[in-house]
């Protein structure tokens, strides 16, 4: 049983999911004390003690269900698997959709040299390995698991991969060029599936399951070419799309020495306007209330008689910052701007967390808190960082904040979100925000853009707008001074 | 203690508390594996009555801990009684003269002190807060951390190694192992990411909306009065109020609320008249009123209401969504979103 958990746990690892030892050992122990008849309590169980977010539940649930059952018997209505999309599900539709049109793609692929490039390759490779041998029951997976060396050694002879590692590594999540995609060798060998099977039914498995594992290993023996031809057209769309070279000149921003002077003094003003709010804690210091306990405690040593006041006063807390930062054309004028803003802030509070996006969105606050003005803005316009020639995409930079930096968010984090809310017609993502806005202290808007040109031309200005506390059009300095300056008086008294 | 899951639904059920097999599965687990529970999920669901209801079942004790910002150790765990302390000193002044009566010199009298310099630092000086309670306790009890997300991060760490072990470190005094474990339970809103190592800890469970069927009965079993359509009527829109994009939607206590209240006016069937008049005991924001009082004709109808439901399933492709409820939702659009990102 242990080993059908820990490859379930692999594939969950594999999907992002983190689980720790310990929590595997509390799924297992969990197991011994319901058993596995039942399938909803084995499902109750392994996610109670393995899932401890809640985003990770879909995926959990999606997961489960494939893994614990034959595709063909996914309740057709449950909307089969937005999660998998990448690994296994596709595939499995795919396989469905087109079969005919792979069969004779089988014959020319007996084998076939194929450019992936890593990132793909990753997603990939756990594809074909037996995690994905999926029998109709639990029981079933643990009849078959007792001979998982065998099946292993099977599939192996299945599916040859030779990976031929070329040159560097690419970074993860970035599209990687030419020269860092790697050779997959691909060997079908359709006697090896004889093999297994005969294996199998030497070792007295149910008839049933020979049958539906067969089923399954043609199936996916097909669906293993219409992947690959999936990948390969998906490669070569990568590799056409980084033919374009990227303008390497930073447009790296200039200001007169009148703007200087004004923004300088702007954050003067910001830097003594910032008090700090109320931390619950109390601290011992020269000044503040009595802090009776201490006192009483102190006074001892005097016969009880309380000789030595001790006083306590809560401590300035600074309020934290949360920034994102548009930096596609359309507000590149503000973005820079605001930049200069950020960069002067972030020696100015507890912590300040810059992210910037186009469609992406990445963390900057580590290149600002390290390098000086110029070279931090020449960073962030340098094209390096982020794709400046993508369209912006609000839902999708949300989205990503959303995965990787939500936690980021405090009750005492203010949120600023520097851009004009024009997402080119992709999803909003408003909930996000929304999510964002639960989270934090207060969320504010600011745009270049006037209210009255919101409603044209695809603006998602209307639906972003009533779920800030503040939006502010901020078109120069001495309007975006004003706007901060109220703005840390409230994040400091709201 | 219970045997199976079916017996912890059933003693649930005696308590008037209606859940689905999940909840139940994590609940005997927890005390077979003697885990705490954390339970995250909207407001309104049912998380702090589970606690209430397992201590009920089990005949045990509930200690309660609340948090707030600002809740410190001193709070939670112990505190020393400075005041006893005192007091306890001032009045044994006499005694303690009497003590040094035949010590020759001061070395020794120091010496002699040190053998019982723990008596101010004992267990007597010591004021319980909830956790300490909970651990000293002589019969074992449930153990209620409540809206931990609303508490400081730093306050987490205290709460590790009783979560772990069921001890806690007083430095004066040395460790205090709780007696009999208690069963501990955590509710969190999800306001905030609550750490790693606690969440290791516990046993995880998000509750969400109950389904159409276990609403109703929780309906007629909190509410015995009403009548079965009625009770259906106010299901069923409900539910369709929680499709609505809302910033709060109302959950199992405001399906309550509403219908204790429409009871107490008599209603026998819901009009839209009662319904806008009672719009603000199942709606918390103006924002979310106006909303719902636009579409109000159409959640209350039946027949149009089945067509609206599928309109709005076709605008929003949110077939497997409206299913679900918000809370969930939120989740879904982004994995929807990840697919076509793809």
């Amino acid at each position: 049983m242990d080993r059908v958990i820990n490859r379930f746990i692999t594939i969950l690892k594999h999907n992002g999911v983190s689980i720790s030892p310990s929590e595997t050992i509390d799924a297992l122990r969990g197991l011994t004390h319901v058993g596995v008849a039942d399938r909803e309590t084995v499902r109750a169980v392994l996610g109670s003690t393995l899932i401890k977010d809640t985003r990770d539940i879909p995926v959990f649930d999606e997961l489960f269900d494939i893994f614990f059952s034959l595709p063909g018997r996914m309740p057709t209505d449950a909307a089969p698997s937005d999660v998998l999309a990448q690994s296994t599900a596709r595939p499995i539709e795919q396989a469905q959709h087109d079969a005919a049109e792979r069969r004779t793609l089988l014959d020319d692929t007996a084998r076939e040299d194929v450019r992936l490039d890593t990132e793909r390759l990753a997603a990939f490779t756990p594809a074909p390995d037996p995690d994905r041998l999926d029998v109709p029951t639990l029981s079933h997976a643990l009849v078959l698991n007792q001979h998982a060396a065998l099946l292993d050694e099977v599939l192996r002879q299945v599916y040859h991969l030779h990976v031929k590692q070329a040159g560097r590594h690419a970074r993860p999540g970035q599209l990687s060029p030419i020269r860092t995609t790697e050779e997959i060798d691909l060997q079908v060998s359709g006697g090896a599936l004889h093999a297994v099977l005969n294996d199998l039914r030497d070792l007295g498995v149910d008839e049933d399951v020979i049958t539906e594992l067969a089923q399954r290993l043609h199936a996916q023996k097909h669906d293993l070419t219409g992947l690959l031809r999936r990948y390969l057209a998906r490669g070569g769309a990568l590799l056409r799309r980084a033919v374009p070279p990227l303008d390497p000149v930073p447009p790296v921003s200039t200001f007169t020495a009148a703007e200087r002077h004004q923004m300088e003094e702007l954050i003067r003003r910001l830097g003594r306007q910032m008090r700090g709010a109320l931390s619950y804690r109390r601290a011992i210091d020269q000044r503040g209330h009595m802090h009776v306990a201490r006192t009483v405690r102190n006074s001892l040593k005097y016969d009880g008689i309380p000789f030595s006041p001790v006083l306590a006063r809560r401590r300035d807390e600074r309020p934290r910052l949360v920034v994102l930062c548009d930096v596609s054309l359309s507000v590149r004028h503000t973005a820079r701007f605001m930049l200069h803003v950020l960069y002067s802030l972030q020696s100015l509070f507890e912590q300040v967390r810059s992210f910037v996006f186009v469609s992406d969105l990445v963390e900057v606050s580590t290149h600002f808190a390290q390098m000086d003005i110029e070279s931090a803005i020449g960073i962030v316009f340098g094209g390096t960082l982020i794709d400046h020639d993508a369209s912006s995409n609000y839902g999708r930079a949300l989205d990503i904040f959303y995965t990787q930096h939500l936690a980021a968010i405090t009750r005492r984090s203010t949120v600023i979100i520097l851009g004009d809310g024009r997402g080119n017609g992709n999803p909003p993502n408003a909930w996000i925000l929304e999510e964002i806005r639960r989270r934090a202290k207060q969320v504010i808007w600011l745009t270049p853009e006037a209210r009255g040109s919101w409603q044209l031309a695809g603006s998602d200005m209307p639906v972003y707008a009533p779920i800030c506390q503040r939006v502010e059009v901020v078109r120069n300095l001495d309007q975006l001074g004003k706007v901060t300056e109220d703005l840390f008086r409230y994040a400091v008294h709201p | 203690m219970f045997d199976s899951i079916d017996q912890v639904i059933a003693a649930l059920q005696g308590q008037q508390y209606i859940c689905e097999r999940k909840l139940a599965t994590v609940v005997f687990l927890a005390l077979k594996m003697q885990k705490p529970i954390l339970i995250e999920g909207p407001a309104g669901v049912g998380k702090t009555e589970l606690a209430k209801v397992v201590a009920g079942t089990l005949g045990r004790p509930l200690i309660r801990l609340q948090c707030y910002g600002g809740l410190d150790e001193t709070r939670a765990l112990y505190e020393w009684e400075y005041g006893k302390q005192l007091l306890y000193t001032q009045i044994l002044r006499d005694k303690i003269g009497h003590f040094f009566n035949d010590i020759p010199d001061l070395p020794t009298a120091v010496a002699h002190l040190h053998r019982h310099d723990d008596v101010f630092f004992s267990e007597h000086f010591i004021v319980r807060r909830p956790i300490l309670q909970a651990l000293t306790a002589p019969e074992p009890v449930v153990l209620l951390i409540d809206e931990i997300d609303r508490a400081e991060e730093q306050f987490e760490a205290f709460l590790l190694e009783v979560l772990s072990d069921f001890q806690v470190t007083i430095p004066e005094i040395g460790t205090i192992v709780a007696r009999q474990p208690p069963f501990v339970c955590i509710t969190g809103n999800n306001t905030r990411e609550l750490s790693d190592a606690l969440k290791r800890r516990c046993l995880h469970l998000a509750l969400g909306y109950p389904d159409e069927a276990r609403e109703l009965a929780i309906v007629r079993l909190k509410v015995p009065e009403i009548s079965a359509t009625l009770a259906q009527q106010v299901v069923t829109v409900i539910r369709r109020i929680r499709t609505l994009d809302l910033r709060k939607a109302p959950s199992i206590s405001e399906t309550l609320d509403w219908a204790q209240a429409l009871l107490l006016l008599h209603a026998t069937s819901l009009t839209p008249e009662l319904a806008d008049e009672t719009l603000q005991l199942i709606v918390k924001y103006d924002r979310d009123a106006q909303k719902v009082r636009d579409q109000l004709p159409a959640l209350l109808d039946d027949a149009t209401a089945a067509e609206w439901q599928t309109n709005r399933n076709r605008a929003d492709n949110l077939d497997l969504q409206v299913q679900r409820d918000r809370y969930r939702h939120h989740e879904a659009a982004y994995f929807r979103s990840r697919r076509d990102d793809s």
